[in-house]
């Protein structure tokens, strides 16, 4: 099948975004080190960009609505879910992943370490997010159970979910601003836009479906 | 420089402890890891194998001037 | 904080010469000499804290560990105190080789092994202490094996373990300045934390100093942290130091001379690995008498490659231990701490570059053979001239190579042999004896003594004292192509620094206490080179005497000790070679 206008359009923005994260890594100040370390960091920035991004990949979007089918909309809206939560789910081990390869500590022991240092904000709040994330997609896999065990209306469920992704992005980002190796000034700039103007995004999406209250009398003065 | 840059600490204060030297100290402010006194920096990279998140950055010079037994 | 010294650099061209470091001195003098004193730290709230316990080892590398566990193995209550960290200070960091002597897989005898050590050090090794190691090696390598030492690159971790395992409490980060006998017996230590302002005394019935050796802060060789703490604060409370005219003779890279990682080839990559019987006279010294002669560039090699007779004179091999040219395939030098391995950069298999790179000298400047240098040996189990008093490792002058470097991987071992001794030798007497009471009077001049530097109001940067005696004593004129002249001239400007600069050592914060106590262990080390160096008029091992080229056996077949006399002054004795101390 010959791909839509609003398949090709979404396709040409998630490829922009993906773009702009590379030329925010590639004039980023952090040292360049092995081609497996900063493949590592391309992935979990890119990963981290499309999550961001799936803010902007909904109904929610008036740009996107109408240009494309809601089936297919969901249809890429899981597939990125799944693959960039994928690489942050994994995000943990892959920091300690390259120590299997070279001198220092062993992997298992800065895993250890990285995981119980609490004197930090950084590390709290990538720990947080990181549950928050399995939150979020754990609650997507099984929604139509979740839905069916609860009685949950859609609307309702879209309010969890949109909760917990909001949730989770502000989490993270705030834990990739404070320690990230690559979120100097542009990256975090960056993320930080992509992050407001989608939950702007949603929030007027959802403020405009809240029931609007009846004109309350004002009555005569008297 | 001798320890070039420190990007992405997590201020767990491995490298602080794992100095030879005490070249490294942990900000009061921001809790990370900052190179205080880089002229006492030995070019060993203890603090970069230990660190659990490979934050540290080294670079061969030295910031102060280097005698030798031979010139 | 002091700011770091940070007057741009002129080129490193400029500094290789001993004017070009005068010159250097001067640029950095502006920032870092005679100043006022701004003080971070209010020396007067600075707290204290009281600790007491059986056995204190002081230090925490390959020597220490041994002496904590095993004392507290023999039933001592122990307690480690460390500048740095458990394993990630001092030299064990970087040592990869560990010499075990296998009965079963060695063609000789322990006998043999021992004779033939004692041929290469042309009989400057002491035979008790190298029959010792070859007797425990093999056994302390096993303890090291279960602790997973074999397994890592690092050890902090695997030394943690038995440390763990039998709760003995470790405090890292903080520096030992003083000893502390009282009634002629040790009676504890006391020194300052480094991460907060606080003065520690630990009281104890025996202590272990596993403080390593030492250097002049060098360029190129890993031993920055090390000043011969030991050695002093021993040296102050009366214990005799040997050893003191060895040279470790290692080189560094022309590029980059100070980058010690960079310049060991994949060296401190490595996990340890252990090796057999391989005895040779690494010298070290005739790359110093090359450049001396020819001048510079040097070129890199493998051990004796400079000694193919290309320049007459100078240090000497037995011609036993004269090494061949190394052939395609040969495994390499020996790892660092196992003796001299040659040029650094000389990975296992051969390091991709730094092999045939030049080189430049001085890069282990100050520090002596392993094992030859540090407190006089009563006994076969580490004990000092101070009652209760233990060494181990290379702060004990056992002379277990000689003057020489010649087994393989024997620091490594011999340290962890020598603190388990030890160990078990200070929890006997512990177990023995009571605790010494300090008067309260003596912990009060100690607390002020530590505290002094920051007090002052203005003084000398030690940093800057710490350049000057590197300008003094690092050329190769004067540390190792040694003759009268010259250790005279560069012991009347030590002589000016301990007199003049020492006690005007300033200190803005603890790093800069502890660079002041550093710099102050530099230069009594370096009066003790000079003096050893011009009293021993012969050429023996890594000793070297232009005026005195040749071996006398007539006159020095003998140690030389070092102790404090009545007044106060440095004085120095002959001891017999094989013949324990007097004193004992």
């Amino acid at each position: 099948m010959k791909p839509d206008l609003g398949t090709r359009l979404v396709t040409a923005a998630i490829m922009l975004l993906l773009a702009t994260t590379f030329v925010c890594y590639a004039i980023g100040d952090a040292p360049r080190r092995s081609l497996l370390k900063e493949t590592l960091s391309l992935l979990t920035l890119s990963s981290f960009a499309l999550v961001l991004g799936q803010f902007h990949l909904t109904r929610c979007n008036p740009v996107v609505e109408g240009q494309i089918q809601p089936r297919r909309l969901q249809w890429l809206h899981k597939a990125i879910a799944y693959g960039a939560l994928s690489v942050l789910l994994l995000h943990p081990v892959l920091i300690v992943l390259p120590r299997y390869f070279e001198a220092g500590v062993r992997p298992q022991d800065a895993f250890i370490t990285m995981l119980t240092t609490f004197d930090n904000l950084g590390t709290v709040l990538g720990l947080a997010a990181w549950v928050v994330m399995i939150a979020l997609g754990l609650t997507s896999l099984f929604r139509l159970r979740l839905m069916k065990h609860f009685a949950l209306r859609y609307r309702t469920w879209r309010y969890i979910h949109a909760g917990l992704a909001s949730g989770f992005v502000g989490l993270a980002l705030w834990h990739a601003i404070d320690i990230g190796r690559h979120t100097d000034l542009v990256m975090s700039g960056l993320f930080i836009v992509l992050a407001v103007t989608g939950i702007g995004l949603l929030a007027r999406r959802y403020h405009g479906e809240l029931p609007r209250h009846a004109p309350t009398p004002q009555g005569a003065k008297t | 420089m001798t320890i070039k840059s420190i990007n992405g600490c997590i201020g767990c204060g491995e490298c602080v402890k794992s100095c030879p030297c005490d070249v490294i100290r942990l900000d009061p402010s921001t809790g990370k890891a900052v190179i205080a006194y880089p002229a006492d920096c030995q070019i060993c990279h203890l603090c970069r194998m230990y660190c659990p998140v490979d934050a540290i950055e080294i670079s061969p010079d030295k910031t102060i001037p280097v005698i030798v037994a031979w010139g | 904080m002091t700011s770091p010294v940070s007057t741009p650099c002129p080129s490193r061209r400029e500094f290789l010469a001993f004017g070009g470091a005068l010159t250097g001195l001067a640029a950095v003098g502006a920032s870092a000499g005679w100043a006022q004193n701004q003080p971070q730290v209010d020396a007067s709230t600075v707290n204290g804290t009281d600790h007491t316990t059986d056995v204190l080892v002081i230090g925490g590398g390959m020597a220490g560990l041994f002496a904590a566990v095993k004392a507290h193995d023999a039933g001592a209550r122990v307690l480690m105190v460390s500048k740095g960290r458990l394993g990630a200070s001092g030299l064990t960091p970087f040592a990869k080789g560990f010499f075990v002597f296998d009965p079963t897989k060695e063609t000789l005898s322990i006998d043999e092994f021992t004779e033939q050590v004692n041929r290469s050090a042309l009989g400057t090794n002491n035979p008790v202490f190298t029959r010792q190691l070859a007797e425990h090696a093999l056994d302390r390598a096993r303890d090291l094996k279960d602790w997973g030492f074999f397994d890592q690159t690092l050890c902090h971790r695997a030394f943690l373990k038995p440390m763990a395992d039998r709760k003995i409490p470790v405090m890292e980060r903080v520096m030992i300045t003083h000893l502390i006998k009282h009634d002629d017996q040790i009676a504890g230590a006391a020194g300052f934390r480094l991460d907060g302002e606080e003065i520690v005394v630990c009281r104890a019935k025996s202590v272990i100093l596993c403080t390593g050796a030492g250097g002049f802060k060098p360029s190129g060789f890993p031993v920055c942290d090390l000043t011969h703490d030991g050695s002093i604060m021993a040296y102050k409370i009366g214990a005799r130091i040997t050893g003191k005219e060895w040279n470790d003779g290692h080189s560094t890279r022309a590029v980059n001379p100070a980058a010690c990682y960079d310049n060991w080839g994949d060296m401190f990559d490595r996990v340890p690995g252990t090796n057999g019987v391989e005895v040779h006279h690494d010298l070290g010294v005739d790359a110093n008498y090359v450049a001396y002669q020819t001048g510079n560039p040097l070129p890199g090699g493998p051990p004796g490659v400079l000694a193919d007779g290309r320049i007459g004179g100078g240090p000497t091999t037995p011609a036993e231990f004269e090494r061949r040219a190394p052939e395609d395939g040969d495994a390499g030098p020996p790892p660092l701490g196992g003796g001299r391995g040659g040029p650094p950069g000389a990975g296992k298999g051969g390091a991709p570059g730094p092999m045939d790179a030049p080189q430049m000298g001085g890069a282990s400047a100050g520090m002596s053979i392993h094992k030859s240098e540090g407190l006089v040996p009563i006994d076969d189990r580490g004990a000092s001239t101070v009652p209760g008093l233990y060494a181990a490792g290379d702060a004990l002058g056992s002379h277990m190579s000689g003057g020489i470097y010649t087994q393989i991987g024997s620091s490594l071992a011999g340290s962890a042999v020598q603190g388990a001794i030890a160990g078990a030798a200070a929890a006997d007497l512990a177990m023995s004896t009571k605790l010494t009471v300090i008067p309260d009077t003596q912990l009060t001049s100690i607390r002020e003594e530590i505290l002094a530097p920051l007090r002052r109001e203005a003084g000398y940067g030690p940093a800057w004292v710490t350049q000057v005696l590197q300008g003094i004593m690092i050329p190769n004129f004067v540390l190792y192509i040694k003759k009268d002249s010259m250790l005279r001239a560069a012991l009347a400007y030590v002589e000016e620094l301990r007199d003049h600069h020492l006690p005007m050592l300033r200190a803005a914060d603890m790093h800069e206490l502890r660079l002041a106590v550093e710099t102050s262990n530099m230069v009594l080390s370096a009066e003790m080179k000079l003096r050893a160096s011009l009293m021993r008029t012969e050429s023996r091992c890594s000793h070297y005497r232009l005026d005195y080229p040749e071996t006398d056996d007539a006159n020095w077949r003998a140690w030389i000790n070092i102790y404090q006399g009545a007044d106060g002054s440095m004085q120095l004795a002959k001891q017999p070679f094989d013949a324990w101390p007097e004193s004992a």
